[in-house]
């Protein structure tokens, strides 16, 4: 019996299997929002004037700012990874500092943005004060703030997850396995911002035209 | 992965990105009827394809995790399939002490 281990590319392997291991939960991810964006698309098909006119309500200005932060965040998400794979430590550091300062940006602007929804009574069951069309209004801020709860809460674990990795990093050694554990969080991230670009539309630009 | 891409590929889809966020914000405006969701859903779709096969980096990734994606899709698919074709025939009907109208 040979005591020799098969070692074909390592390396290879446990990227891979890294890679593998975040794409498997992320199609788990994908069923999971799928149930909400299933119910949007029913209250949508069956009441779009409704919808239409509650979409009204909600901050186009600040979703598309929110929106025009998250994609410039998967940006400096993708430049660390890159780094990584050529180990500049300092680099990905620096570039996940920013990752996590726009990631906490879009989550200020969020909270401002519930802040304001709130005032104007536009939370069902807690505080709901519009009269016309109140059931639709009603159950489509119900998705909305399922929607983009769940969002934002994924995106705090992303921030935190990020922040982590970077205090990790605030000394070498940068060891070659530690650019996988960076790309499979910038899966996640990248993850969290193509949720993002699907509820911006659906939320924000419904009835921007009438 | 044994070098990464040019730092220009990153910087042309990030680019690609934030045009196709003006685009969308703009054409919102515009009264185009049923296109409008449909071009809103489309702008949403090339982002999302752009963020998967570049900062994802899809493109370079093995057969084996691209089709993990898209069984992930092809799932995502038969829920709303299947979902959309049963809600899709079948009337509503309210509880009855539901205010008539309130729908």
């Amino acid at each position: 019996m040979s005591t020799t281990t098969p070692e074909i590319r390592p390396a290879e392997w446990r990227e891979q299997t890294a890679s593998l291991g975040m794409w498997v939960f992320l199609a788990t991810e994908v069923m999971f929002f799928g149930g909400i964006f299933m119910g949007y698309l029913y209250l949508r098909a069956h009441y779009s004037a409704e919808v239409a006119q509650a979409s009204r309500h909600t901050h186009e200005w600040l979703g598309t700012i929110n929106t025009a932060i998250l994609l410039t965040s998967s940006f400096s998400m993708a430049l660390a990874v890159r780094f990584s794979q050529l180990a500049k430590r300092e680099t990905v550091q620096r570039l996940l500092w920013v990752t996590a300062a726009l990631g906490s940006a879009f989550l200020a602007v969020k909270f401002a943005e519930y802040t304001m929804e709130w005032h104007e009574g536009l939370v069902p069951g807690l505080h709901f004060t519009i009269q016309e069309n109140a059931r639709v209004t009603a159950l489509f801020f119900f998705l909305y703030f399922l929607a983009t709860g769940v969002h934002a809460v994924h995106l705090t674990i992303g921030v935190l997850a990020v922040l982590w990795m970077s205090w990790r990093l605030r000394r070498p050694p940068f060891p070659d396995w530690r650019a996988d554990e960076i790309d499979v969080l910038g899966l996640y991230w990248h993850f969290v911002d193509a949720i993002w670009i699907f509820l911006y539309p659906l939320f924000y630009l419904v009835s921007l035209s009438s | 992965m044994n070098s990464p891409p040019a730092l220009r590929v990153y910087a042309v889809t990030w680019v690609a990105l934030m045009a196709l966020l003006a685009a969308t914000f703009v054409l919102a405006h515009f009264r185009l009827g049923m296109l409008n969701p449909v071009v809103a859903l489309a702008i949403a779709l090339a982002k999302a394809v752009l963020v998967a096969l570049f900062f994802m980096h899809l493109r370079r990734s093995s057969t084996l995790i691209v089709l993990f994606a898209l069984v992930a899709l092809f799932a995502l698919a038969i829920l709303f399939g299947l979902s959309g074709a049963d809600y899709a025939t079948r009337e509503v009907h309210p509880a009855p002490w539901v205010a008539p109208g309130a729908y």
